[in-house]
C-alpha cells in the first residue's frame, strides 16, 4: 500500500547521478508548468489532507507554519475565484518551495507503522 | 538497631571514575528489582516556572534508541513498571521489573539521560495533557495546595517554587526549556545517583556505565552548567485562600535551615503526631485527645538538603472545629516548649521517630526519598547517624526545639471559607 505521499521514484532517481542530472531540468520545468507556484502555493499545500496521518502531521506544524499555510490557501482561493494568477511578485520562487509538511507526514507514517508492528508482534518466551 | 546495621552493610556506594555517577544498591534477595535514577531536576533547580513538572512527564518518551511507544510496549512485554516522580529537589525516574531483565530497563533509564529527544509534538500531544491533568488534581486537593502555599511562604524562591505547572506556566514552556533543564541535571554526573533494590551494586554500575556510554557516544550536546541553587532561607508568613472543592484545610508550620534542629524535629513530629499506633482507635498524644470529632489532622515533616518544613495539616468540614484543632496543636507545642512533657511521652516520641526513620528505608520508595539525597550529598547510604541522633533526643532537647520554633515566624495557611477560618493569632500563633 502506498504511503501518504504516494508512490515515488524520486529516491531511485536521486541515487543515480547521471539520471538525476538528466531529469532534474525536466522536473523543474514540469513543476513550473503545473502552475501551483503562480497561485502562491508550496508543493506541500497540495498534499491530500483528508486522511488521519496527514491531519495529525498538520497539528505538528509550528503556529507560524500553520498561519502561513492558511494564508496561502485563502490567497489561492481568492485568485481562483477571480480566474487570475497572482501578480508575478507574489509567485513562489523555486527556492521558497520547501517540503515543510512532508517530514511530519513521514514521521507520523513511521509511528503508525511501528504501532502496527507492535500490535501484531509475535512474542516468544525467553529461553 | 540490628536491622539498621545490616542495612548499612548491604549498601555500598560506588563512585565510578569514568563517569562519576553515584551508584548504590541493596539486595535483600527479593523476586523483583527496581532501579531509580535520581536527578537534581526538582522544582528548586528549574529556570522557568513549571519546567521540572513537564520534564518529569517527559520521562520514557522517545530517545535516540527507541520511540515512546516502543519503550512502553517493550516494558509491557517484560512485565515492568516505569514511573517518574518529582519532588522539590529531585526527579526520580524508576523502573521496577523482574530479576533478570535489568539490562533492558537500565538501558531505558540511561537512554533518557543520554539521548532523550524532547520533540515538540510529544510535548503538545502527550506531555502537556498529563501535566495539566496532574496540576488540575493538585489544585483541587486541599492538603496539596496548602503545602504548595506553605512552601512558597516559607522558602519563597528555590524550595518555594511551585511543584506543579498550571495552565499559565505550562503554556509558556517549550521543548527547548525542558531539554535545557535535563541537560543541566545530567551535565555533571556527580549530581546523578543510580539507586537499585534487588540488584547487586557492581552489576548495576557496570550495566549503567555501558548503556550510558553507548547512548552518549551517539549524541553530544554543548556543555552546560551544573544545577545550582542558592542556599535556602526560611521566611514564614500567613496566607488565606478560598477553596471550595472539599474539606477546608489549615496548615500551621515552622521551618528551619539549621541541620541540628532537623534531627530533633523527627522526635517533635512524632510527639505531636495524632496518628494512633493501633488501627481504629484514637491516638493517645496530647494533641490527639484534644482533637474534636470530625476533624482529621496529621503532622508533616519534610526534610530537604539544607532546610526542613514541619507542621500540622488540619482538615475538616466545620471551621469552628478546625479552629479548635489548630489551637490544640499550637497549645501542644507551647506545652512542649514550656517543658511540660513527661518522660514517658518523650520516650514514646523518640521510639516512634526511630521507627519512622528506620522503617522509612525498608520500602522501595523510602530507599529513593530518604537514601537518595544522602547518596547524592556523599553522606553514605545509611540512616544510622539519624537513628543515633534521634535516640539522643531527651525532654530538654524536645522543649528547646519547640521553643525555638515558636520564637520563629510561623507559616500559616488557611484554605476554604476565608470568612470563617481562623487567623493565626486566633489559634495562638504570635507573629503570624
Amino acid at each position: 500500500m502506498p504511503g501518504p505521499l504516494g508512490v515515488s521514484l524520486a529516491p531511485y532517481v536521486r541515487s543515480s547521478r547521471s539520471l538525476y542530472k538528466f531529469l532534474k531540468p525536466v522536473a523543474n520545468w514540469y513543476a513550473n508548468l503545473s502552475g501551483y507556484r503562480k497561485l502562491g502555493f508550496h508543493y506541500d499545500d497540495l498534499l491530500v489532507e483528508e486522511r488521519p496521518d496527514v491531519q495529525r502531521a498538520l497539528t505538528r506544524l509550528t503556529p507560524r507554519e500553520t498561519y502561513d499555510r492558511a494564508f496561502r490557501l485563502k490567497r489561492a482561493s481568492q485568485a481562483s475565484v477571480q480566474h487570475k494568477e497572482l501578480p508575478k511578485s507574489e509567485w513562489i520562487k523555486p527556492e521558497e518551495d520547501v517540503r515543510y509538511l512532508a517530514p511530519h507526514v513521514l514521521s507520523v507514517a513511521k509511528e503508525d507503522q511501528e504501532r502496527a508492528v507492535w500490535d501484531t508482534i509475535n512474542v516468544e518466551r525467553k529461553k | 538497631m540490628l536491622r539498621a546495621a545490616r542495612l548499612a552493610r548491604g549498601f555500598a556506594t560506588v563512585v565510578d571514575a569514568s563517569s562519576g555517577v553515584k551508584v548504590a544498591a541493596i539486595d535483600n534477595g527479593q523476586a523483583t528489582s527496581s532501579v531509580t535514577v535520581l536527578l537534581k531536576a526538582g522544582s528548586r533547580y528549574e529556570t522557568k516556572p513549571g519546567v521540572a513538572h513537564v520534564l518529569s512527564n517527559f520521562a520514557f518518551k522517545s530517545t535516540g534508541k527507541r520511540s515512546a511507544l516502543g519503550t512502553v510496549r517493550e516494558a509491557e512485554l517484560f512485565g515492568g513498571v516505569l514511573s517518574s516522580s518529582l519532588s522539590r529537589e529531585h526527579l526520580a525516574i524508576t523502573a521496577e521489573f523482574l530479576r533478570g531483565d535489568e539490562e533492558f530497563f537500565v538501558d531505558v533509564l540511561a537512554s533518557f539521560l543520554a539521548s532523550a529527544k524532547f520533540t515538540r509534538h510529544e510535548l503538545t500531544e502527550y506531555v502537556l495533557p498529563a501535566v495539566l491533568a496532574e496540576s488540575h488534581v493538585a489544585k483541587h486537593t486541599g492538603s496539596t495546595r496548602a503545602l504548595e502555599l506553605a512552601h512558597a511562604l516559607a522558602f519563597r524562591n528555590g524550595l518555594g517554587n511551585a511543584l506543579f505547572a498550571d495552565k499559565h506556566a505550562a503554556g509558556g514552556i517549550t521543548a527547548e526549556d525542558v531539554r535545557a533543564l535535563q541537560a543541566q541535571a545530567v551535565s555533571d554526573l556527580g549530581s546523578v545517583a543510580v539507586l537499585g533494590t534487588g540488584i547487586a551494586d557492581d552489576k548495576l554500575a557496570t550495566l549503567f556505565e555501558k548503556s550510558f556510554a553507548a547512548h552518549k557516544a551517539a549524541s553530544s550536546g554543548p556543555a552546560v552548567a551544573a544545577p545550582a541553587a542558592p542556599a535556602s532561607a526560611y521566611h514564614g508568613g500567613s496566607t488565606r485562600a478560598s477553596f471550595h472543592h472539599g474539606l477546608q484545610t489549615v496548615f500551621v508550620g515552622f521551618g528551619t535551615t539549621t541541620p541540628s534542629q532537623v534531627l530533633a524535629l523527627h522526635a517533635l513530629a512524632a510527639h505531636l503526631s495524632p496518628t494512633p499506633a493501633v488501627k481504629w482507635s484514637s491516638g493517645v498524644s496530647a494533641f490527639a485527645t484534644a482533637l474534636p470529632e470530625g476533624v482529621s489532622a496529621r503532622t508533616v515533616f519534610l526534610p530537604y538538603s539544607d532546610a526542613a518544613l514541619f507542621g500540622v495539616i488540619v482538615e475538616g468540614a466545620d471551621a469552628g472545629k478546625i479552629t479548635a484543632a489548630a489551637k490544640a496543636a499550637v497549645d501542644t507545642l507551647k506545652a512542649a516548649a514550656g517543658g511540660k512533657v513527661t518522660s514517658e511521652e518523650v520516650k514514646r516520641a523518640v521510639a516512634r521517630a526511630r521507627f519512622a526513620v528506620a522503617g522509612g528505608v525498608e520500602a522501595r520508595d523510602g530507599v529513593v526519598s530518604v537514601l537518595g539525597p544522602k547518596v547524592l550529598s556523599g553522606e553514605g547510604a545509611t540512616v544510622q547517624s539519624a537513628l543515633e541522633a534521634v535516640e539522643r533526643v531527651d525532654g530538654a532537647a524536645l522543649s528547646k526545639i519547640a521553643a525555638d520554633l515558636l520564637k520563629s515566624n510561623p507559616t500559616y495557611v488557611a484554605l476554604g471559607d476565608v470568612n470563617a477560618l481562623p487567623y493565626g493569632d486566633e489559634i495562638g500563633l504570635t507573629t503570624a
